[in-house]
């Protein structure tokens, strides 16, 4: 039986690859780094980190203003215009997204999705209006989850700051509904921790929906990433720390990922 | 006897009232300084055990370009200073005091958060030395407080916990509330207090503070010297302590406190001090001290975990998380001087180059006014004398227990009307950042 599971497991992942994203998440002028979403540290310029990730073979890039709660927007838009004339990978902008014309706003500079968590909270009608608009492709559902309990896992907002006191899998089922196309999944607990992803957390999440799973949080070597995917049933991986300090490449990670049979985009750097 | 806190006569706080008396001997005109978000009505610390209901505030400092002290000591550490001198002089001085006989040789207080694991773990892996730790327990400790405590004890180090009397401490904390709206003062004195104590009881002549005070805004000279001004941790004659505002006679009189209840927090004898050459300098005086920094440090060596919520009345999670009477003790400032807990913060990241002050300024405007609803309950029931458990101090005041009713008027008391207008319906800053 257990044979007969992993084979199915593994001819489905065959129809689909396993996308890796960097995350950059980015504070006025900076790219910043947090432990917990916590201590924001400045690691520099974010238009050279796209660049030099798209260069190295990145098949994603995830933006997340980290402060556009705090000024009431997003401030992201003027660095979409310089990243999107070097880079040609889809785009997700993520933070202060409060309305569908924030939303319009974003796509209109160059983002191909965007991400939203403490609007789409407060209001999740906000949920459908931009996937009716632009479609659920479009439309990423961005949740801050942090553990409260064996196998409970609550929403957080602002960043990691705010309790809200719903259960993760009970509102991202709601957020399908309501036609949100792909769930990018933020472990508070292990953000910056370099201690590995929470595999139940993911397993939680990904076991109950149908569509992709971005992870993010707690890769502290490409092995975590591929563990992800392969024993908690990721769709994508999104990597912040590992990249932003240059502990591994790209290339390694997927590598990685191949070695251990997962199907990743073939990538061979100009 | 401690009476209730009378009704306010609401017309000094009106929008357009004249002649607004400042309270504290606060600066009638309030500033802000250019760099960072602190204000001018920010107290210097002070000798808490003189610290009376009539006592006038020393404040912050700007200069003439109207920047604080605390932003030109931050530019003097980020370009003026040596540190690799520093480190070095650092290096002599354990040198000098390292034990190798299985001894202690110097002596870190700490709570166990980021700060003071640095502190210890950088002196005991870096340089060699063999400290032993001393905590002065929070009021209430929050269990990610407790938890790091654990942690740092884990990561390697012996350490005393001191926990006060609850009883006592509880009676001082409603003294210091009612007469000089200061809750968190009981733990400073503890805090002050407890580390030249150990060292004189376990012979150790040598006792590690973290960071300056100077570096938040004491007077600029303050910075130049590693080793600690006495005055702060010991006093020469009973007659001249003051704990939450009343003297220890008083407290031994009127409130059924017998002597051996103030042992925890009297200061040390400085003539004991003297006879054994204990000398307490500051770590921040020789080593670049970066509150983030430390954070990262102590997650690093130690599991150290910031606060799994932010903070009320702030934006952070990672400092001054252990007490839960903590986020009173920013709410009583913001009172008395209009300086929350954001504005600390913030002050302080926008100096270590973390934020910028156009976000300081943001994230003081969404916070500092916050009231701390999370723990308010428990923290009145501390505050509470009630007089089963207390009967002798209970009938001093005219209403043992607290509410949030009673903590509403006792807070009104304490706005200078300098700094707060009323306009029917809520209060606000009359002149906010």
């Amino acid at each position: 039986m257990v044979l007969t599971a992993s084979i199915i497991e593994s001819s489905l992942a065959v129809t689909r690859t396993t996308r890796l994203i960097a995350r950059l998440d980015i504070k006025g002028p900076n790219l910043i780094k947090g432990v917990h979403l916590e201590g924001l540290r400045v690691m520099g310029r974010p238009e050279e980190f796209c660049d030099e990730y798209y260069r190295g073979g990145i098949d994603e890039l995830i933006l997340m203003d980290v402060v556009a709660s705090l000024y009431g927007r997003n401030h992201l838009a003027a660095l979409l215009e310089t990243a999107t004339e070097k880079t040609f990978v889809p785009i997700t902008v993520g933070g202060g997204i409060r309305s569908v014309d924030d939303a319009k706003n974003l796509l209109r500079h160059g983002a191909d999705k965007v991400a939203a968590n403490t609007a789409v909270v407060a209001r999740p009608q906000l949920i459908r209006e931009i996937a009716e608009q632009f479609g659920s492709q479009c439309m990423v559902l961005s949740v801050e989850a942090k553990q409260q309990g064996p196998s409970r896992w609550e929403v957080f907002t602002e960043n990691g700051r705010e309790k809200t006191g719903r259960e993760v899998r009970e509102w991202v089922e709601e957020a399908v509904a309501l036609g949100a196309g792909e769930i990018l999944l933020t472990s508070v607990d292990r953000e910056g921790t370099r201690r590995g992803m929470d595999m139940d957390l993911i397993r939680h999440v990904s076991s109950r929906i149908q569509i992709p799973v971005i992870v993010s949080g707690g890769v502290g070597s490409p092995q975590d990433a591929v563990e992800a995917v392969t024993s908690a049933g990721a769709d994508a991986v999104a990597i912040a720390d590992l990249f932003h300090y240059r502990r591994a490449t790209i290339a390694e990670v997927r590598q990685a990922m191949a070695d251990e049979g997962v199907p990743v985009r073939s990538f061979h750097a100009a | 006897m401690i009476c209730r806190p009378a009704s306010l006569n609401l017309s000094v706080y009106n929008a357009n009232a004249k002649n607004l008396p400042a309270f504290y001997g606060l600066p009638s005109e309030v500033k802000y300084c250019k760099k960072c978000v602190i204000s001018n009505q920010r107290p210097n610390s002070a000798v808490e055990y003189q610290h009376q209901k009539k006592t006038q505030k020393a404040v912050i400092s700007f200069d003439s370009e109207g920047v604080c002290d605390a932003c030109r000591f931050a530019e003097k550490k980020r370009f003026g200073i040596d540190w690799d001198y520093r480190k070095a002089e650092l290096s002599d001085l354990c040198d000098r005091f390292r034990k190798s006989d299985g001894s202690y040789d110097c002596l870190v207080p700490g709570s166990g958060g980021k700060d003071s694991f640095y502190a210890s773990h950088i002196l005991k892996t870096q340089f060699g030395m063999h400290p032993l730790t001393v905590t002065w327990a929070p009021h209430i400790y929050t269990p990610w407080g407790w938890k790091n405590f654990q942690a740092w004890i884990h990561a390697g180090h012996d350490n005393y916990l001191m926990t006060p009397n609850g009883r006592i401490h509880r009676l001082l904390t409603r003294l210091s509330t009612e007469i000089l709206f200061h809750p968190f003062q009981p733990f400073i004195f503890g805090q002050k207090s407890l580390a030249p104590k150990m060292a004189i009881h376990f012979n150790i002549p040598l006792v590690f503070y973290g960071e300056n005070e100077a570096e938040y805004g004491n007077p600029i000279q303050d910075t130049d010297k590693a080793k600690r001004d006495w005055s702060y941790f010991s006093a020469r004659k009973d007659s001249e302590i003051f704990l939450g505002g009343v003297s220890l006679e008083e407290l031994k009189q009127a409130y059924g406190v017998e002597p051996v209840d103030l042992q925890p927090y009297l200061p040390a004898d400085p003539e004991k001090i003297e006879r054994q050459g204990v000398q307490v300098h500051y770590l921040g005086y020789y080593l670049k001290w970066h509150p983030q920094q430390c954070y990262y440090y102590s997650v690093e060596h130690g599991g150290f975990e910031a606060s799994p919520e932010r903070t009320p009345g702030t934006y952070s999670k990672y400092n001054s998380i252990d007490d839960r009477i903590d986020d009173f003790h920013y709410y009583t400032t913001r009172t008395k001087f209009g300086i929350g807990r954001a504005t600390y913060d913030a002050a302080q990241e926008i100096r270590s180059g973390d934020i910028t002050r156009e976000e300081g300024v943001a994230l003081v405007k969404k916070f500092d006014h916050e009231f701390p609803e999370r723990f308010a309950e428990e923290i009145f029931r501390y505050l509470s004398l009630p007089p089963r458990e207390f009967p002798v101090a209970s009938r001093q005041f005219e209403e043992p227990l607290m509410d949030r009713a009673y903590f509403e008027k006792l807070t009104d008391s304490f706005r200078s009307p300098h700094l707060w207008r009323h306009d029917g319906q809520q209060w606000s800053l009359r002149h906010p950042l």
